[in-house]
């Protein structure tokens, strides 16, 4: 028997050993690679990395809860922490930090595997992402609906959390948007700050020519691989990429036609500085290469970091598109704090939330005094943290102005699937932008957005 | 002698026996697993069996099109050319009285040793539009104005190339520096006696020397360049529009950006198995030795 493999084998050796090498290190390759793209594609082998969460679960009444951005978002934590001890001495909470990117996709792998044990009480969810959520793994997240008195919420900010009439967690930071200016800038070319109150896009892009001429300086800065300005656009004039439904919202949409069109009047008056990513945005207005910021309320800190141009910026609500129906004010990111069906610890998470983010203007005030950070709890609009007037620019009182244009932004329905319809978008711009006709590049964005989410 | 070769067989078996366990463990069950969940589809966790559709949806999709001929356009012309450069400084740095040999052998395999999302970082803000190239070239008023490299779908491109190649040519060079340290000094001194010049002892003799470690190289490259993620990610983020999407980054987009279809991902990861396993069977059918 022994003495036959032999034989054989030495055949094999003669014959055709290189086939059978050949063979064999073709399906070692295969195997690796299907291995490695298995771990990627089907996620099943991600670890559920949660050493520090399944801690927090053993008993103890220690809440975890998973955020982003630890001097923001998890500030905004320790505060509430801070309010809730006062009646709950016995309370713990811990927050572990870690990139938004990696939090989603460790999100993602947990819900997909099924496994729980490796999860917080607690999580920060993008708003975009809320519906994505919470239809993808149902049952997931614990309903809210009763828990927190959401009238005292700017409407839109709700609307973002409600699914077949159930609300989902407590709304948190927002992203209304206003205009950020170099006051000293437009001073030069001519204009006042009342010259940029309630003005429309055309407008802007007229002032911004003038501001180019006269100062040299670019108006704006323009990124075609980043949807920031056509997500404003879009909802100033209470629209968004999808309908409520799900559907594809390109074809047959005047505010989409508009807002593709003030994008390509923008990118061809030449007053946009084109720049690649986040960081040659920020540096732009930060170096005064440019002369108007539009972005969210967030935006402020990233502003106030150039020291040297104290003074010498104002905001002013954003310009409108020139269609029925649309306002100075839009909304840009934003997110807010769900709480794990699952959880050890859900009620006592959900009693925490709700006392201190949900429903304590002191929460609000202290967080926008030490963080800078901007909700939408109304009742906290009228306090005296959000009346202080900021030197920095020029004296005036900005958050006041920004929750006053925040009770204005249109309420829409995020959807689920915004990405998609994002990429698809991103798919056809530069055809836009290069003069294709707008209607028949709204058609093939619409045919790929319903070929991406069937 | 009966007996000691089964004993023999059952330790060879022992030995074996683990790693097995754990490659089949760990490798061949998740293979086996994602096969079937490249037959389901739906959002997260709300799935169901579909038979064969997420294949017959792989034809029809524009944006798996798009990442297809991205990757292969990655391929075709960025293998080649590393392959190339990578087979010509190894010949350089093989001559005998090149001086600084270490100097130079160093510099040029540093660029390994850097993490991908660190160097994809640098070469994002090179070709930045105010980045440090378009300041150089408008200094010796090669350019009137600074090009938007990064948003131009064929500058783009050549970025991500340009990337690549800088970051893998050092480590294909070694391969074949140290295969060309193996032929023997006496091939050249008989070839150049005879007459042969520098250019034709470079294709005639070393290239079909190295064979076999070219074609090492080329089946690691495809393979390596199918997989291209981090510096697609990094630089243009699949940007301008999807000009330079990657089929990886496809598949981590329906994972964890759009809404999650693990189904659909699966399949898209298989088709690049197929890909890789006759992309290397072509290969080896070129360039293997005839029997």
């Amino acid at each position: 028997m022994n003495i036959e493999i032999h034989e054989a084998l030495t055949q094999i050796k003669q014959k055709g050993l290189y086939t059978l090498k050949k063979w064999l290190s073709v399906l070692l390759l295969v195997s690796l690679t299907a291995s490695l793209l298995a771990a990627c594609g089907s996620a099943k082998s991600e670890t559920a990395g949660g050493a520090e969460g399944s801690e927090g679960k053993s008993g103890s009444k220690k809440v975890v809860a998973w955020a982003w951005d630890p001097s923001f978002n998890g500030a905004a934590l320790k505060i509430a922490e801070e309010l809730y001890k006062k009646d709950h001495p016995d309370f713990q909470l811990e927050v572990v930090d870690m990139a938004k990117t990696d939090l989603e996709q460790k999100l993602n792998t947990n819900l997909a595997a099924g496994v729980k044990d490796g999860l917080p009480d607690i999580i920060l969810v993008n708003d975009p992402n809320i519906q994505k959520y919470v239809t993808a793994y149902p049952n997931t997240f614990a309903d809210f609906t009763d828990k927190v008195d959401y009238s005292q919420f700017s409407p839109y900010k709700v609307d973002a959390l409600r699914i077949d009439d159930k609300i989902y967690g407590v709304p948190f930071d927002i992203g209304v948007t206003g205009m950020f200016y170099r006051t000293d800038y437009l001073e030069q070319a001519g204009f006042k700050a009342e010259d940029l109150e309630n003005i429309t896009w055309d407008r802007y892009i007229e002032i911004g020519k003038e501001v180019k001429e006269k100062t040299g300086k670019y108006m704006s800065t323009i990124n075609p691989n980043d949807e920031a300005l056509t997500s404003i656009l879009l909802q100033s004039g209470g629209s968004w990429y999808i309908t409520p439904d799900n559907k594809g919202n390109f074809v047959d949409n005047p505010v989409m036609a508009e807002t593709l069109r003030v994008y390509k009047a923008i990118s061809d008056s030449g007053i946009a500085k084109p720049v690649t990513g986040w960081s040659e945005f920020v540096g732009s207005f930060n170096s005064g290469d440019v002369a108007t910021v539009v972005s969210g309320v967030w935006q402020v800190a990233s502003i106030m970091d150039a020291k040297d141009q104290s003074g010498k910026w104002g905001v002013a609500p954003i310009p409108r598109l020139n269609v029925e129906g649309a306002v100075n004010a839009s909304n840009e990111g934003g997110s807010s704090w769900f709480v794990l069906e699952g959880s050890a610890n859900k009620d006592l998470a959900i009693d925490f939330l709700a006392k201190t983010i949900g429903g304590s203007s002191e929460f609000y005030e202290r967080f926008l005094k030490e963080n800078g950070g901007v909700g939408s709890y109304i009742p906290a609009f009228s306090s005296e943290a959000y009346g202080q007037e900021s030197e920095f620019f020029g004296g005036q009182a900005i958050y006041k102005d920004f929750t006053e244009w925040s009770k204005q932004v249109p309420g829409i329905s995020l959807g689920t699937y915004t990405q998609e319809a994002k990429d698809a978008l991103k798919n056809e711009l530069p055809n836009i932008l290069n003069g294709a006709d707008l209607k028949d590049s709204l058609f093939n964005i619409q045919r790929l957005f319903e070929q991406q989410v069937q | 002698m009966g007996s000691k070769s089964t004993k023999s067989t059952f330790m060879g078996w022992q030995f074996v026996l683990l790693p097995s366990a754990i490659i089949v463990l760990f490798s061949f069950y998740p293979m086996i697993q994602s096969l079937i969940l490249s037959f389901q589809s739906g959002k997260g966790n709300v799935t169901s069996f579909i038979g064969l559709n997420n294949y017959a949806r792989l034809f029809s999709d524009p944006m798996f099109k798009q990442a297809l001929f991205n990757t292969l356009l990655y391929l075709v012309v960025q293998v080649p050319i590393m392959l190339f450069l990578g087979l010509v400084i190894a010949y350089f740095l093989n001559m005998p009285k090149l001086r600084f040999k270490g100097f130079y052998r160093t510099a040029i395999f540093l660029p390994c040793v850097t993490s991908l999302v660190s160097y994809a970082v640098l070469f994002k803000s090179i070709f930045a539009v105010d980045g440090i190239l378009n300041k150089m070239l408008m200094s010796i008023h090669l350019i009137d104005g600074p090009i938007a490299w990064l948003m131009d779908p064929v500058w783009a491109r050549v970025v991500i190339i340009a990337a690549i190649t800088w970051r893998w040519t050092g480590y294909n060079m070694i391969f074949y520096l140290s295969a060309m340290q193996n032929i023997d000094p006496s091939v050249y001194e008989a070839a150049s006696i005879d007459g042969a010049s520098k250019t034709r002892q470079f294709f005639s003799i070393t290239v079909p020397m190295l064979k076999p470690i070219i074609l090492f190289t080329a089946i690691i490259s495809t393979n390596g360049t199918l997989q291209l993620f981090d510096e697609v990610v990094n630089i243009t983020n699949g940007g301008p529009g999807n000009a330079t999407m990657t089929i990886s980054q496809y598949i981590y987009n329906l994972s964890f950006v759009y809404t999650p279809n693990f189904g659909y991902a699966a399949t898209v990861s298989y088709a690049i198995v197929i890909m890789v396993a006759v992309l290397a069977f072509f290969q080896l059918k070129v360039g293997g030795e005839k029997k």
